[in-house]
Formats: C-alpha cells, structure tokens, sequence
C-alpha cells in the first residue's frame, strides 16, 4: 500500500512538472507580443493599412504577435505621457511630426543605422529628426495644409471656380464677393485653437524666407517681429472683415468646422494633405469636381511663388523601454514597407511617405494638385513651434476674437512664452 | 479572611480577562480598518508624498528629475495663466450660496409635501448619476452657437449669445451646468436632514402663530445647521476638483483662460506640456488651498456644535 501511494505521488509530481516545463517551454516560443499605440488603426478608413502592416509582419516574423492599441486622439499625448514616466508599455508608438515628436525624443531609441535602407525611398525625416540630426522615428506620411474650396458656392456668388487666389488681396476680394452673396467665406473652427494654429502656419509658409523659418526654429525671430505680427493682425482683420461665422470660440475643429464645409455651410476651409479633413473626405461629401484646393498666398513677403506647406506627418518610434528593440524597430520600418503604403493611400487617402507608391490612378483633381505640389514644398511653421507657444497662441488667438486682447499685447506675451521655451 | 482571599483571586482573575478581550477588540478594530488605511497610504499619502517631492525638481517625465529648489513655485506666481485660473477658482467659489441655497430651498419644499414632491426629487436627482463627460456632451449641443438654447432665444426674437465661447459668459455657464448635474446630491443630504427635524417643535411654533418663513428661518435651518456646513465642505471640494470633465469637453479651458481652474491646469502642464514637476507643484498650491478651506470650514461646523 504504502509502496503504492509512493508510486502514485511520485507519479503526480512528475506529471505536473512535465505539464509545466511544457507550459513555460511553450509559452515562452510561443510569444513575443509587440504592442503598438495609435489612435488610427479603428479608423474603417486606416483599417486595412493596418490589417496589411500586422499580416506581413507576423508571417515574416512567426511567433511575434503585433498587437494594435487605439488610443483617443486628443488625450493621446497625455497616455503616452504616463507610458514613457512609467517607463512601461508600448513597443512602438504613433507620433505627429515636428514638435511633438522633437520634444519626447529622450524616450525613443535612436534608428539610424536600421533605417538606412528606407532614406531613399521614404520622405519626411526631417521631422522626426533630433537636434543632433539622428532620426526616431519612420514617417509614414506627408501632411500640409491646404485651402480647399467649394466651386458650386464659387459660382452661386458670381465667381469663376477655376480661378484661385495668388495674393492676398485677390483673397480678399473673393471674400468680400462671397459674403456679398450671402456666404461664409471660411469655416472655422477655434475652440481648442487649432483654427490659429492652421491660419497663421500656412498664412506665413510662403510668407517667411529659409532663413526666416531657420530663425523661427531657434527662437530668433519672434512674434513680433514684422512678418510675424501681420499675420496675427490678418487673424484679427479677417474676423473683423467677417469671413468667418459666428461662434468660432466654441466650434471644434474637429470636426465641427468641416462638417460644415461638407454641409456647403462655406466656401473654403483650411484643410490638410492626409488621413484627415482631406481631399478625400471632401469628395466623398460634395463631388470631386467640386472641391477645389489652393495655397493659402502669404500676408506680406515672399516670392510670387506659392508653395504647399507640408512636411513628415505622422511616423513610428520606438520607446527606449521596449524589450524587444530590434524587432520593434523592425515593426516601425515595415509601416512604411511599399505594399502596406499602397494600401494606406488607397483606403484612407493618406498622401504616403513612401515616393514609390503609385499615385497614377488617382482621379481626384484636388488630388491631383496636392500630390503633383509635393516635390517643392513650403516649411510647416507650426511644426517648429514649441508646444508652450502653442498652447499661448491658442489662448491668445481666441483672445484677439473677443477683444480681451490686442495684436501688441498678444505678441508680447507670446515673445516671453517664446524666449522662455527656447531659453533666449 | 477565607471571604476576602477569594474575593480578591475572583478580582484579580477577573481583570486581566476583561483587559485581553479588550486588547483583543482593539486589534480587531484596527484589522478592520487596515485595508481602507492601507488604501488611504498607498493611493493618497504616498503619491502626495512624491508629488511634493516633485514639485522641487524640473522632472518633464522623460529625463532624470533635477532638483531645482522652488524655482517652480517662484514661477507659479508669476504665471499669469495660473493666476487667472485662481481669479476664475475665487468666483466659482463665490457662487457656493447658490449652490447650497438652491437645493435647501427645493428640498425644504419636497419635506413639505408639494404635491410631485417624489417625482421633483428623483427627476433633481437623476443628473447627478451621468458622468461630466455625458453631461458636457448633452450641453455641448445646447450651448454651442448653433445650438437649441439659441434657436429658442432667436425664436423669441433675441439675440443669439455664444456661451461657451465668450469670455463673459463661459465661465457662468459651465457653473450653471455644473450645478444642474450636482445638486441632486445636496438636495438628498438636505431631504434626510429635515426628517431629523422635531415635528413636535414646528406644531408648537404652528400653534403660537409662526408663519412659514419664520419657521423655517428660526427652527429648520438652525435644526439642520451641521447637515448645511457638511454639504458647504463637501460642496467646496467638489467645485475645486470635478470640473475637470466639464471644461475638457465644454470649452477646454478658452477662450482665453477665462475657464481654466487649477485642476485644468494641472492637466494642461502635465499631459500637454510636459511639465510634471510644475503640475506637482500647483497640485501642492491647489492642495494647501483646498486644505486650509476645509480646515476654516470644519472650525467653523466645531464652533456651532459647541454652541
């Protein structure tokens, strides 16, 4: 008896210790999960790019699982926030060009030597690139801004839709012709202050000189300096000129303000080259061959030439906590593999980083115009903005609406919260 | 002498078992309270703690924090975004007699029996149930320029008025709002009060002719004085700390700065701009505010009970 329960003991400890060593054993091949934060892979638009991203990439890497984590857009950077103190969660993260990705470059690996191969083919370094001019991050598209423009309301006010603004002073023109015939020139949406920040950044891309735009990015060139202070008193003047409908203050941008514009509530918008409140949507809304786009042309200044403002718009990083380094910068190089890419402009209208996606078969002709602008384009000036001046200019912007401030006080203030950003 | 010897062993057996079951009670007692103290420590005092640790250094929640003395309070005072969060905090709190007035009122006249009384207290009640994010939703849609409330002015051949986004009239409306979606749980607390109010006190004040003013004024309310300064404290520390909801969704803090509290702020500094030790350091400013209102308050509630 006693022999038997020895027998049977013995047996039952072996067993469970069998049943574990293969668990471990198995879970441990079985998986490497790389989580990636976002807040577009639940878009129906982005799903496929997606789909296609997680597909190629788990059968080139089997035993990886890549696991997407759609966050909130607009609580998106707080999240991310809390990961990066918390030194835990994402692999890969989702970021937006230029400030928001500069700022938190001390909580992303360093993709230099991974990324060589993709330099050619893909644009937009630049701003995903750190002061010491290496790269963190694999821009996946080009974003801009760009006025887009409702050629029935064009007609119905006695304009010829074809024809676009080249100065300001044709713009203004055109406004005071459509507000003569009873419509809104422009929608605007300010309530988070994103209507300032689109109007003075694609109001000074044409406007500003290379060594202008250099100086803004250093802080040297300051709020109220000339160029800079037309434009905020053009902010003003158009409100004051009523180019836009009561209420901007509390209108969303997004996406109150282009709904508004689908609804034909007003002839132009101030829109952007991708993903998003984009010549896609617009035609979805109101018929390609009545949506129009243009540049917006500059206060004062520049060349005669108008360039579209645009720039590396969203990208992949890696975070410096991430377990899996190399295979994580493997998943942020492959968002940006052509096939994928091919898939994220055909789906979501997105205008691609990668320069060998084929664009031919685009028949959109504010398509045709955004992606026939992209080989010369203009600096985003608000892409070089610090985060601190932004949110002032925010505060500021809707101040200058309701006549709390004025363009001198409002440049002064925004010249300290500069010089304090950037420490001059 | 045998009597007395047994008496005294009777005693002496006798209390140290009294003192082990109390021994016994008192460690009971204190097992019971541990998780919600150990709750308190892990989720208040210690953050507190780090937080106030913080807020000397120049931590953007990135790089190693560096100590920076009070470099970040020295800049709080001279901020003027925060200093206009503490005006726009100052008149949200100047409204608290409305906000402990309005429900006292209604909830005196559902004690008396209006007729609906049930129906008024659970139609008072239900806002207080929708998370802020609901309610600034709803209101969202009423408030904005286009919205119902100003098609019904315009209708009424007023004027439209843009009340989320006007500096004059933004603030007002996200306390109206606020208001409207809290007091169900003041007006409750006052409902429960009165039924503690002696009968037998209002049918002598009845029988000597008071009227019903009078008798509001000198025998209700002083009945119900430890129930009003409660729901004053309580009040108070929920007009510092849960509108938060609200303004994200309603204004986001604009136009201008004309709805930022501190609370927002708090938020702004830390997820926008990335600025922890600056946001720990408001929250410790905010923190000390709201301590020393409640310790003015609770004083004061003391005093009355004495008296």
């Amino acid at each position: 008896m006693k022999t038997t329960n020895r027998i049977l003991r013995a047996g039952t400890m072996l067993a469970t210790a069998l049943v574990m060593t293969l668990g471990v054993a198995a879970s441990a091949k079985a998986d490497t999960t790389l989580t990636v934060w976002d807040w577009k892979s639940g878009d129906p638009t982005t799903t496929p790019y997606y789909d296609k991203v997680k597909a190629d990439f788990e059968a080139a890497h089997p035993g990886v699982t890549v696991k997407f984590v759609m966050q909130p857009h607009d609580q998106y950077y707080t999240l991310l926030g809390t990961a990066i103190a918390a030194s835990q969660g994402p692999d890969v993260v989702l970021v937006h060009g230029g400030s928001q990705a500069k700022e938190r470059i001390p909580a992303f690996s360093k993709l230099d030597d991974k990324v060589a191969d993709l330099k050619a083919r893909v644009a937009g370094w630049d701003e995903f690139a750190g002061a010491d001019g290496s790269v963190y991050a694999v821009p996946i598209s080009i974003q801009g801004l760009a006025v887009y423009y409702n050629k029935e309301l064009y007609k119905k006010a006695g304009l010829d839709p074809e024809v676009t603004p080249k100065t300001w002073a044709e713009l203004d023109a055109i406004c005071a012709k459509l507000k003569a015939a009873g419509t809104t020139c422009f929608a605007l949406g300010n309530k988070e202050g994103y209507g300032a920040d689109f109007f003075y950044s694609a109001a000074a891309a044409n406007a500003l000189t290379a060594e202008q735009q250099a100086a803004w990015t250093t802080g040297d060139l300051k709020w109220s300096s000339p160029e800079i202070k037309a434009i905020v008193q053009k902010w003003v003047d158009t409100q004051k000129d009523g180019w836009y409908a009561e209420g901007a203050n509390s209108t969303a941008k997004f996406m109150d303000e282009y709904q508004s514009f689908e609804r034909s509530e007003n002839a132009n918008t101030i829109g952007l080259l991708s993903d998003v409140a984009h010549w896609k949507e617009f035609d979805e809304f109101l018929e390609p061959q009545n949506v129009g786009v243009y540049v917006l042309p500059p206060v004062s200044g520049g060349d005669g030439k108008l360039r579209m403002p645009l720039a590396g718009g969203i990208g992949y990083a890696v975070t410096k906590f991430s377990p899996n380094q190399d295979l994580a910068a493997e998943l942020a190089k492959s968002f940006a593999a052509t096939p994928a890419m091919q898939v994220f402009f055909e789906s979501a209208g997105a205008v691609p980083s990668d320069t060998a996606v084929d664009t031919s078969k685009v028949e959109s002709p504010s398509a045709k115009v955004v992606l026939g602008s992209l080989s010369d384009g203009a600096p985003l000036l608000h892409n070089n903005t610090s985060t601190a001046e932004t949110e002032e200019w925010h505060r500021q912007s809707q101040m200058l609406f309701t006549g709390e401030t004025t363009v001198d006080k409002a440049v002064a203030r925004l010249d300290e919260v500069q010089a304090q950003a950037k420490k001059k | 002498m045998t009597e007395t010897v047994i008496a005294k062993d009777s005693k002496s057996a006798a209390t140290p078992r009294r003192k082990s079951g109390g021994h016994n009670a008192e460690r009971l007692a204190y097992l019971f309270v541990l998780p919600a103290l150990a709750l308190v420590v892990v989720f208040r005092i210690i953050p507190l703690i780090w937080g106030l640790g913080y807020s000397f250094t120049d931590y953007d929640g990135m790089s190693q924090p560096r100590f920076v003395g009070f470099d970040n309070y020295i800049g709080i005072a001279h901020d003027p975004v925060f200093l206009d969060s503490l005006v726009n905090m100052l008149i949200l709190l100047a409204t608290l007699p409305i906000w402990i007035g309005l429900p006292l009122v209604l909830a005196i006249l559902i004690h008396q029996g209006v007729p609906g009384g049930k129906i008024f207290r659970a139609v008072y009640f239900f806002p207080a149930v929708l998370s802020s994010v609901i309610v600034g939703a709803i209101f969202n849609v009423l408030l904005r320029y286009d919205g119902s409330f100003n098609l019904f002015l315009k209708a009424m051949g007023f004027s439209a008025v843009d009340w989320l986004g006007n500096s004059s009239t933004a603030l007002f409306s996200l306390i109206a709002v606020q208001l409207w979606s809290t007091f169900g749980m003041s007006l409750l607390i006052f409902i429960a009060g009165l039924s503690t109010v002696s009968s037998e006190m209002l049918e002598a004040a009845k029988l000597d002719g008071a009227k019903l003013l009078q008798m509001w004024w000198h025998i209700v309310i002083p009945s119900i004085r430890p129930i009003i300064e409660f729901a004053a404290v309580v009040t108070t520390i929920g007009m510092l700390t849960s509108m938060f909801g609200l303004i994200y969704v309603l204004t986001a803090g604009g136009p201008g700065t004309s709805t930022i509290l501190p609370e927002f702020l708090i938020w702004l500094e830390q997820g926008k701009m990335n600025r922890p030790g600056y946001a720990s350091a408001i929250s410790m400013v905010l923190f000390l505010m709201m301590a020393g209102l409640a310790a003015i308050q609770i004083r004061i509630m003391s005093r009355n009970a004495d008296i």
